[in-house]
Formats: structure tokens, C-alpha cells, sequence
């Protein structure tokens, strides 16, 4: 059959969107599988979910007449078939066949989206039948995962109406109320008098407080005294079974809802975040045009004026809040991949590595998840293929023989912290230097911190390894890990330790384009410094002061700290009223102090990139309007913190 | 008109009926990912027509067609069953549980929508002939 080309024109973004969901969901599902090997049972709503997905792609393959994928699929469908209806025992072959399956669909889908031919499907079509036992008919309906896990000692019945639904009160939703309290034993639909309800067996608890705040939402609930496993088949209603899979434990609840997700293009996003910033100017307009009329206006006047003004900013970072919510998706997009390169690149290279995902849910904005998917990606690879070393080394070394590699994301303010950490042989400063020389990147003199080793190893040409091997040498390199993360106003650092593994970190904004800003002055100049950067800000007497060679060091906690001073940096008259005011930034042997004449306030500012590379200044983030007509320069503090000379002084200072 | 209910948990396969059935169905879409929405959609509106998929979360499409021809409301509702290849045994299933028509996809969606006009007609007629007895 073949379908009119205009009319799959207008499917394939579908298609390929659907597809990835699908495949991202397969992917974490086929590792909880491969657990299952040589278990007693593997989870029966987990079979379900991995072939309902394929069996989804399979649907839409064959709408998009990509017979490849749809083969693929139903070969995989049919391989689940068989361990759903206990025709065939979960393998490690079984398992196998399944991922590079997998993989033969991403590379067959992908390789449509760019317009170029898909791989032999063949091999991985051949050994998925070869596990499958060719008695696997489908059944009709489907086998019904396991039965109720729990006695139900309610009866909750959901009269759905248009009202109710209008205000996002509907089956789905109920189901996901319930779920949270206990468990949905089962769930049929009735139709009554008064017409359709829901009724829904559930174990849980139900207090008071709860019935009464449900009861508006169209909710009655009911304590069974006599604890009931099933409804009682209702003449004319469907048997119950077909819906058990609701006593399963509630992972579907991902899908739930699918009818009421929108999907919005970024780029209306990015408008509507673009509007919000030129709001935030016009209201600073406002405010400092407010502030020149103050005098001409009777005080009862004003005040009612000031009030409306500080509602609308209010207001107005409410918005904003709102907009960069909706951006905000959890990290997990980029964790959920990392078990299956993890896995098969330990595989390959013959080491055994344990994934500790942390903070999963941590959100942060789908632009900065979509950039920083590649860096980290290479971090985990680098991680895997030169971090840990070979079981037997590690035997040998006293070492757990299974490597642990640490990703985590947790969220600080207005940042994101992801953390890459292995516990393998640690980075070989000497190593470093040496190679560094002899492909002629600038080695600093004396110890190398870690600073400069992170500078040097994201030097463009660097690598410890002679020849890059596959694994790591694919994609991108460090040069582009620190370019992208310093692109994306993030900074990224690294703690290593010879023997004891290396921990990268990196600091992202938790959005782009609006933030929170100090402002600062140095003579008649003004400047804005991104609050997020700044970890703490202090006064201090010039005279405290010393010279050290070339620089200022001041006591500070009981340590010392080196001090730019920005005026002199950028070469301009400065004039400190009596105290210096500086912007501590960075932590432990990498911080500094960063000094200016004096700090006028805090304000919401809108970040404008520089657009002409004439202007890409280091230290430089951007501009800004403060609303008063003046363009202001954003600094970067940790950039311009890296002018502070060579790190052997840098080094002394704690 | 009333509305045309296209059950389906796939969102692309949803849409993709939806253009196919644009010129066909006047009285607008309502959608449903599973097999409880899908019921959920009967008791907001009366419908005029269905596109039913049968794998689908938390309840079978055979079990909402066997529910909606249990009960007098929905008996009269066309179904079209719109299944992936590969379901084949189901057809009968289907038919007897009182599927309207029996489709598999991958759909030619001029052929959809043909069908669809026709069972639509064949509504038309009768709730025209009911019009006229009320008279």
C-alpha cells in the first residue's frame, strides 16, 4: 500500500519524536530486564511495557513505510510475545539479541532521518527469531499480567463530566490521586443511572480530611467491610482481568496523561522568553522613570503608584518563573542513556563498572540538557575506557574489583551541579606534562593543580592516549566538554587524586537569558555580576593588603586570598570610598577575590549575548540594559579570574 | 454533528487518522490514549463515530467495544477497529464483540476515510429516519 508522500511529509517529525520516547523508555527497560536473567519471574508489567513500545514503532514504522524498523520491532514484539506467554525463558542470548536490536532500530531510524541508507537489519532479525520459538501465535486477547497484589478495602467510584475534566479532573487523574495513597486493585467502568462511572477497587488509605476535599471533584468512596479482591462480575460489564494490569505498581504512571501533554516547539519558547526580558526592561524603564517624578507627586499618590509598580514585578518574576518552568525538564533525559553506554563500552573494553545514578529528578532547562548530552557522554566514555582500571589491576591494588562511576545532579539556587566521578587510577600529572610537552601545549612551571590540568587536558589537540581508541575518541573532546559547558555560562572543575579516581563538576545556570545580577562600580563605570556566580561578597580595608611578587593577597579565614583588583585589570580609574568591596568566587585553592569600588544593589537583568566576535572578550559574559538607558557589560568572574597570573601563587593561596 | 473519537495510544497514529479523517468527520475529534479515556470521552458527549486501536494500556480495545455494546447508549455507535498488522487472529474476536469494521494498519488513509464516510452515511439516514417517526 502506498501512501500519498505529502501526507507522510507531515508525520515524520512525529514520527521520529515518538520513536526516541519509545526507544529511551526501551532502553532503561531492557536493563531492569537483563537483571531478570536467571531470576524466578521477571516483573509480567514490564514485559508489557517493553512490547507495547515495540509494537507502537512497529505501528507507526509501517504508517511511515520504514519496513526496516517495522521488522525489527515485530521481531521483538514476537520475541516478548513469547516470554509473556511463558513460551520461552528470558536468556541471556534473549537479552542480547533484544540490544543489539535495539540498536539496529536507532541506527535504521536515524539513518532515515538524515537521508542515508540503514544498516543489514538481517543479522539482528536472524538471531531474534532464533530465540523466538515459532509456536508464539498470538493469543487473543493478550495474556493478563499477574493478579491483584493487594486486598482492596475501598470502593472508589469517579463520575467523570465535562466540567470536571475541564479543570484537569479526570480518570488519569484520579488513578494518579489513588496511586499516591496506596494501590488500584482493579478499575471497571459502569454505567449507571446518573451515567458512566469509574469504579476502582484500592487498598490504601483514605482519611477524612481527603474524602471531603474529593467529594466536589466527582469522588465517592466507599469502606468495604468485607475485604474484596475483585468486583463482582456486574451483568452486561467487562471482566475485570483486562484491566488487572492497574494492580501492577504504577510505572506506567509515565504514560498517563499522554492526551494532555502539548509539545511546543523551543523556539516559541525562546520567543516568549525573549518577551518576558524586554518586559523586564520596560518595567526598569518604568522604575527609573517613577523615581524622577517621586517629588512632584502628593506621598498618598506615590505610595498607591510604588504598590503597583513592586505588583508588577512581582508579577512579572512570577512569569518568568512560569515560562523557565515549563522549559525545565529532569536530568534523567541525559541519565536514562548512560547504563547502556556504560554497559556495553565495560564490555568491550573488559572492565566491570557499577552506574550510581543520583538526583534524577533534578530539573533544568531542555536547551542547556540537549548541549550538554555530548560532554557528558564523552565524560562517562573517558571514564570508562581511561579511568578504571582492569579488574585484575584492581585486585591487585587492593580495589574493589568493580569500578563505580558516580553521576549526579542536584540543584543549588539558581544552578544545576553535575557530577561525573569514577574511583579509577586518578589523572598522572607527570603523564600530563610530559605529553603536553611533546605536542607543545604550555606546561606552567612547578606542581600542576588541578586547574591547570584541566586546562591542559582541555587544550585542542589533547590526549593522553597515542592512538584515541573508539570509545572515547568519538564525538567530542575535552577542548569541546569546556568550550560547550563555558558556552552555555557554566563552569566546569576537576578534583583528582592518583590512585582514588577523578571527579569532574559542572555548574550550569539553571536557565539562560534572565538572571539575577549585582551591580558594581569601578570609578564612573557600572557593571553587573551574576549573583549565581559570586559565593560570598566582603568589605576590606586597602591596607590589609600584601604584596606578593605581583599580587595582592589579603587574610582571609584564617588563609589567604589573592585579589584582583578590577579596575587595574581593565585599566581604568578607580576610587574606593574607604573599604575595597570583593566578590569571592571559587572554592579552596581556586578561589579569589575579585575587588571593586563599591556595590549599588541587586536587580533581575536580561542577558544579551555579545553578537560580534570582534567583542568576545574573556571575562566579558554579555551586556545588559539596566532600563535607565545605560548598556552595561556582564562580567564573567570566573573567567576574569583566571588572569590572576601563574598557578604556583594561585596554589599558595587557601 | 457529533464528534469522531479516535482511540489510540500512540499520538502520532492519532493524528494521522485525525488528517486523514479531516474532510470526512464535520463534527471535530475528541482523542483518547487508553482504554479508560476512551470511556471517559463517552460520558463527556455523545459520539458519531470510533477508530478504535486494540493493544492499548489499562484496558483492551476489545473490552471497550464490549463494553460499549453492552449498553443501550453506545450500541448503536460505529466502531472501526484499527489494528496493527500482526493482531490478525483478533479479527474475529473483533467482529463478534460487534466491531463495526475490521482495518489493520499500516492504513491507507483515503481508504480510512472512505470507510468512515460511508458508516457515517449509513448514521445520517437513520437518525434521519428516526427524525422523520418523531414527526
Amino acid at each position: 500500500m502506498a501512501n500519498d508522500p505529502d501526507f507522510l511529509a507531515g508525520f515524520m517529525d512525529d514520527y521520529f519524536v515518538e520513536c526516541e520516547e519509545h526507544l529511551t523508555a526501551i532502553r532503561g527497560q531492557l536493563l531492569e530486564l537483563e537483571r531478570g536473567v536467571g531470576a524466578a519471574a521477571v516483573r509480567p508489567a514490564l514485559l508489557e511495557e517493553l512490547f507495547r513500545s515495540f509494537h507502537s514503532i512497529k505501528g507507526i514504522s509501517g504508517m511511515v513505510e520504514l519496513r526496516e524498523a517495522e521488522m525489527l520491532a515485530h521481531q521483538m514484539e514476537s520475541y516478548l510475545r513469547a516470554l509473556r506467554q511463558k513460551d520461552v525463558v528470558l536468556s541471556q542470548r534473549g537479552v542480547d539479541a533484544l540490544i543489539a536490536g535495539v540498536q539496529a532500530l536507532e541506527t535504521t531510524i536515524a539513518a532515515r532521518r538524515d537521508n542515508r541508507k540503514g544498516p543489514s537489519i538481517e543479522p539482528s532479525v536472524q538471531e531474534l527469531a532464533a530465540v523466538t520459538p515459532a509456536a508464539s501465535a498470538p493469543a487473543i486477547p493478550p495474556a493478563a499480567p499477574a493478579a491483584p497484589a493487594a486486598v482492596a478495602s475501598w470502593r472508589v467510584t469517579f463520575t467523570p463530566s465535562a466540567e470536571r475534566v475541564g479543570r484537569g479532573v479526570n480518570v488519569d487523574n484520579v488513578r494518579a490521586r489513588l496511586r499516591e495513597r496506596g494501590t488500584i486493585v482493579d478499575a471497571t467502568p459502569r454505567v449507571l443511572p446518573e451515567g458512566i462511572a469509574f469504579e476502582f477497587l484500592f487498598a490504601g488509605d483514605l482519611t477524612p480530611q481527603v474524602l471531603d476535599a474529593w467529594r466536589p471533584d466527582g469522588l465517592v468512596a466507599e469502606r468495604l467491610t468485607a475485604p474484596t479482591v475483585t468486583a463482582p462480575p456486574a451483568a452486561g460489564t467487562p471482566a475485570s482481568e483486562a484491566m488487572s494490569a492497574e494492580a501492577s505498581d504504577g510505572s506506567d504512571a509515565a504514560r498517563l496523561g499522554t492526551s494532555h501533554v502539548v509539545r511546543v516547539e523551543m523556539a516559541r519558547l525562546d520567543e516568549l522568553m525573549r518577551m518576558i526580558g524586554d518586559l523586564v526592561i520596560s518595567r526598569a524603564r518604568l522604575e527609573s522613570a517613577l523615581a524622577r517624578v517621586e517629588r512632584h507627586v502628593p506621598p498618598v499618590e506615590w505610595r498607591t503608584v510604588q504598590e503597583n509598580s513592586q505588583t508588577i514585578e512581582r508579577q512579572l518574576r512570577d512569569l518568568r518563573e512560569g515560562v523557565i518552568r515549563v522549559r525545565l525538564v529532569p536530568v534523567r533525559e541525559i541519565f536514562r542513556r548512560m547504563p547502556f553506554v556504560v554497559r556495553d563500552l565495560a564490555r568491550e573494553t573488559d572492565k566491570r563498572v557499577r552506574l550510581e545514578l543520583r538526583g534524577q529528578e533534578t530539573e533544568i532547562d531542555k536547551y542547556l540538557i540537549e548541549r550538554m548530552m555530548d560532554p557528558v557522554l564523552h565524560l562517562v566514555r573517558n571514564a570508562v575506557s581511561h579511568g578504571f582500571e582492569p579488574a585484575a589491576e584492581r585486585a591487585a591494588l587492593g580495589k574493589p574489583e568493580e569500578g563505580t562511576l558516580t553521576l549526579s545532579a542536584s540543584s543549588v539556587g539558581e544552578s544545576v551541579l553535575l557530577e561525573i566521578a569514577d574511583d579509577g587510577r586518578g589523572i598522572d600529572p607527570a603523564a600530563v606534562a610530559a605529553r603536553a610537552r611533546a605536542i607543545g601545549v604550555p606546561v606552567p612551571e612547578g606542581e600542576l593543580g588541578p586547574r591547570a590540568l584541566l586546562d591542559i587536558i582541555c587544550a585542542p589537540g589533547f590526549s593522553t592516549r597515542e592512538e584515541t581508541d573508539r570509545a572515547s575518541g568519538r564525538g567530542v573532546g575535552m577542548a569541546v566538554v569546556k568550550a560547550t559547558v563555558e558556552e552555555l555560562n557554566g563552569t566546569i572543575s576537576l578534583d583528582t587524586a592518583p590512585g582514588e579516581g577523578t571527579r569532574f563538576l559542572i555548574e550550569l545556570p539553571l536557565t539562560l537569558s534572565i538572571t539575577d545580577a549585582l551591580i558594581a562600580h569601578v570609578g564612573d563605570r557600572t557593571f553587573a555580576v551574576p549573583q549565581a556566580q559570586v559565593r560570598e561578597v566582603v568589605e576590606m580595608d586597602p591596607a590589609a593588603l600584601r604584596r606578593v611578587e605581583q599580587h595582592e593577597i589579603a587574610p582571609f579565614r584564617g588563609g589567604s586570598l589573592p585579589i584582583l583588583r578590577l579596575g587595574r585589570l581593565f585599566g581604568m580609574p578607580s576610587a574606593p570610598r574607604r573599604a575595597l568591596h570583593v566578590f569571592v568566587v571559587g572554592t579552596g585553592r581556586d578561589a579569589i577575590g575579585i575587588a571593586v569600588d563599591r556595590i549599588s544593589g541587586q536587580r533581575e537583568i536580561v542577558v544579551r549575548r555579545m553578537a560580534d566576535d570582534l567583542i568576545d572578550v574573556e571575562g566579558i559574559a554579555g551586556a545588559t540594559d539596566l532600563g535607565d538607558g545605560r548598556v552595561v557589560l556582564i562580567l564573567d568572574l570566573p573567567a576574569l579570574g583566571r588572569y590572576r597570573g601563574d598557578p604556583v601563587a594561585a596554589g599558595g593561596a587557601r | 454533528m457529533n464528534r469522531t473519537l479516535i482511540v489510540d495510544d500512540s499520538p502520532t497514529m492519532r493524528r494521522m487518522v485525525k488528517v486523514s479523517l479531516r474532510d470526512v468527520c464535520s463534527g471535530g475529534f475528541a482523542e483518547a490514549a487508553s482504554g479508560l479515556e476512551a470511556i471517559e470521552q463517552l460520558a463527556l458527549g455523545p459520539i458519531a463515530l470510533m477508530v478504535l486501536d486494540l493493544n492499548m494500556p489499562d484496558m483492551h480495545g476489545l473490552e471497550v467495544l464490549k463494553f460499549l455494546r453492552a449498553h443501550q447508549a453506545f450500541r448503536q455507535v460505529p466502531v472501526i477497529v484499527l489494528t496493527t498488522r500482526g493482531d490478525e487472529p483478533s479479527r474475529a474476536a473483533a467482529l463478534a464483540a460487534g466491531a463495526s469494521l475490521y482495518l489493520t494498519k499500516p492504513f491507507a488513509p483515503q481508504a480510512l476515510a472512505a470507510h468512515a464516510r460511508e458508516l457515517l452515511g449509513e448514521r445520517c439516514m437513520v437518525a434521519e429516519e428516526g427524525a422523520g417517526d418523531g414527526e
